[in-house]
């Protein structure tokens, strides 16, 4: 072994040495829950009977996806997801692409478009059942100054989702707009100005550099966002509770009320595997994606 | 192709900088026009208000018959080579090419012979399915100007293009940009900070300093008589000897001239437009290239005894460093032959030739009239 060798192999130990606490801490409260998860999924364990004695194999997947409301469920939680990332990707990229030619005020901007953001979504799901209350919130007061007829907002099987999309979009979409707005300001002036004297206007400038230049920043933004939708869970939890009906019944409260209140910890893991699963693969996919861009 | 004229443009940013002020300028259809000068002169913002990227405060843009102050830039029909390329990053090579062309609708067909006629003249054919980001500075700098020839505009305006590149590519591509300009005719403004660049390559320089002209000229023109100080400390490497001194009248007719231990006399068929300044002190300009190591009789030649400093050898000449001794002692840097040594505190007689003196008036730094 040569001594280039030697010194490399020390690196790697002395790396290796330095990032050990973190990794141990990483696999105790993310790697090891999910092996748990896992492991629970593949066994009859319930909290009325909290062992490992039953191994049932696959039992818990079949009959989770057996199960019509759980496959209701994820088709809502699909839904959710993908109205929710669109609007919020439409709207913030375009507040994105308009903060991004503003000069002025624009710490201000960025202070008012934060706020929702910081705000926990238990406080915001509480403020907007307020807002929202049919008899007694501001919204159906002001709808009332208008003529308007109230609307049940959370109580009608045809509005609840669309309220919960509505107020998810309210908390979300600053978090869109930053992390857009980031990519847009990395981009190089210079294509922009050769593309003025090629011809390009505004729209072919958008169109031909400004898309395909920001194509890995959406992704990105796309992925994040998609993932924080599908564990979307505290905003149902405090408005609707799944209600009415399962007209808002979002897969992590699924979940959560398969595991806590029916007990069945089992399938419930069962559950949250595959919903990982599918997390994993669209995930995957849009990574792939992502790298065949750049 | 198509001439190009400033007339009275001035640039003026909100925050209250000027940075053009009064330029007019004339530029010939197909000439080859240098913009030079220090960096933060206004050359950069002249070329980018010609482009249409700036916006020009007051005066008038003309190219070729119409003014094209408010014109869009893609309707002026110009090309432009940044000196950062700005080439599209996320196309290939040929799509950098061709993007101009199918913007402005141009057939496939036509698109396709465009862009094979540039790429073979540039030699960037190999490179077509590469992006900008698998290229060397210089093929960069060659799709760069690629994009802009295979538009066939009215005229170029390059920005710095040759800075980016090392010296060998650099000497390279002037070559190749005379060649082209020569085989095409389409008018060149280029911008640079170069002065090699602005000698070997421009039919005409425009010298600008804090955002106005200074000089406009033939680069020779420019070279042999220098309308001020700033030009004539700007161009040529080592730049002109420029010297305190004083004008003393002999005679009617002829001057002298002193600084340190040189003294001139001028003789009067040299003398007339200095004459006026006698008595008065004068900044005194002495090229590197104009001092000899022995009298030559076909030349006014005056002796001038020196100090040696130091010797720079540069291979094809020896740069010698010397000081003018005496009162008001100045360093000079003289051109020598190649084959010139002398060791530091040696003293060595030059012979200045009479006939290449400028002599400047100190406090409006021009030029006096010098007639030779």
């Amino acid at each position: 072994m040569n001594q280039h060798q030697t010194i490399e192999s020390a690196d790697r130990k002395f790396g290796w040495f330095m990032s050990a606490p973190t990794l141990a801490l990483l696999l105790a409260v993310i790697l090891f829950p999910v092996f748990w998860a896992l492991f629970t999924s593949v066994h009859d364990y319930t909290l009325i009977a909290p062992n490992f004695d039953t191994f049932t194999g696959a039992q818990n997947y079949v009959s989770a996806l057996q199960d019509a409301e759980f496959r209701h469920s994820l088709w809502i939680t699909a839904f959710f997801v993908f109205v929710v990332v669109l609007i919020e990707f439409v709207i913030g990229f375009g507040v994105a692409l308009m903060l991004n030619s503003v000069e002025r005020f624009k710490p201000i901007y960025y202070g008012i478009l934060l706020c929702p953001l910081l705000m926990n979504p238990v406080i915001v799901g509480l403020i907007w059942r307020m807002f929202l209350h049919p008899s007694l919130g501001i919204v159906n007061y002001l709808l009332s100054v208008a003529s308007i007829a109230p609307v049940n907002w959370l109580g009608s099987t045809k509005v609840a989702m669309w309220t919960i999309v509505m107020v998810d979009i309210w908390h979300q979409v600053s978090f869109m707009i930053v992390l857009l707005l980031a990519g847009l300001s990395a981009l190089p002036k210079e294509p922009y100005e050769a593309a003025r004297v090629d011809g390009a206007g505004t729209f072919k400038a958008f169109r031909h550099i400004t898309l395909p230049l920001m194509w890995p920043v959406i992704i990105v933004t796309l992925l994040i966002r998609l993932i924080f939708a599908v564990k979307t869970y505290d905003l149902v939890y405090i408005m609707t509770r799944g209600g009415p009906g399962t007209a808002t019944d979002l897969a992590s409260y699924f979940i959560y009320r398969k595991a806590f209140v029916s007990l069945h910890v089992g399938e419930a893991s069962a559950m949250a595997a595959i919903l990982l699963a599918l997390v994993l693969l669209l995930t995957s996919y849009l990574y792939r994606y992502m790298r065949n861009l750049t | 192709m198509a001439s190009i004229t400033l007339k009275d443009i001035n640039k003026t940013y909100p925050n209250g900088v000027s940075a053009v002020r009064a330029v007019s300028l004339d530029i010939k259809d197909g000439e080859f026009m240098i913009l030079l000068g220090p960096s933060g002169c206004g050359k950069s913002t002249t070329l980018r208000m010609i482009a249409g990227l700036e916006s020009i405060t007051s005066g008038d843009l003309m190219i070729g018959p119409n003014r094209v102050n408010d014109v869009d830039p893609a309707q002026r029909d110009i090309a432009i080579v940044f000196q950062n390329y700005a080439l599209y990053p996320h196309m290939t090579v040929v799509d950098n090419l061709s993007f101009g062309l199918k913007l402005r609708g141009v057939e496939a067909s036509e698109i396709a012979k465009r862009v094979k006629r540039t790429a073979e003249m540039l030699g960037i054919q190999p490179l077509f399915d590469r992006k900008p980001s698998q290229l060397s500075g210089g093929q960069r700098q060659r799709v760069a100007l690629g994009r802009a020839l295979v538009r066939e505009p009215q005229a170029f305006l390059l920005d710095e293009p040759l800075s980016n590149l090392d010296a060998t590519l650099r000497a390279a591509m002037r070559t190749e940009l005379i060649k082209l300009h020569r085989n095409l005719g389409t008018t060149i403004v280029h911008v640079t900070h170069d002065q090699v660049e602005a000698m070997t390559m421009g039919e005409r320089i425009c010298i600008m300093k804090d955002g106005e002209i200074v000089q406009v000229g033939h680069p020779m023109d420019v070279y042999r008589n220098p309308v001020n100080t700033f030009v004539a400390g700007f161009l040529a490497s080592p730049p002109m000897n420029l010297l305190g001194g004083r004008l003393e009248a002999v005679g009617d007719e002829s001057v002298k001239v002193h600084s340190g231990s040189i003294a001139f006399t001028i003789p009067a068929a040299m003398a007339k437009g200095f004459i006026s300044h006698a008595g008065k002190p004068v900044t005194l300009g002495l090229r590197p290239e104009d001092f000899y190591l022995t009298a030559e009789s076909a030349r006014h030649t005056a002796p001038v005894g020196v100090e040696v400093i130091t010797t720079e050898v540069l291979g094809p000449e020896v740069i010698l460093v010397a000081s003018t001794g005496g009162e008001n002692a100045a360093e000079i840097q003289v051109r020598m032959p190649r084959d010139f040594r002398a060791s530091p505190g040696e003293k060595v007689m030059l012979h200045f030739d009479l006939s290449q003196i400028q002599i400047f008036d100190i406090t409006t730094t021009r030029a006096l009239p010098r007639v030779a």
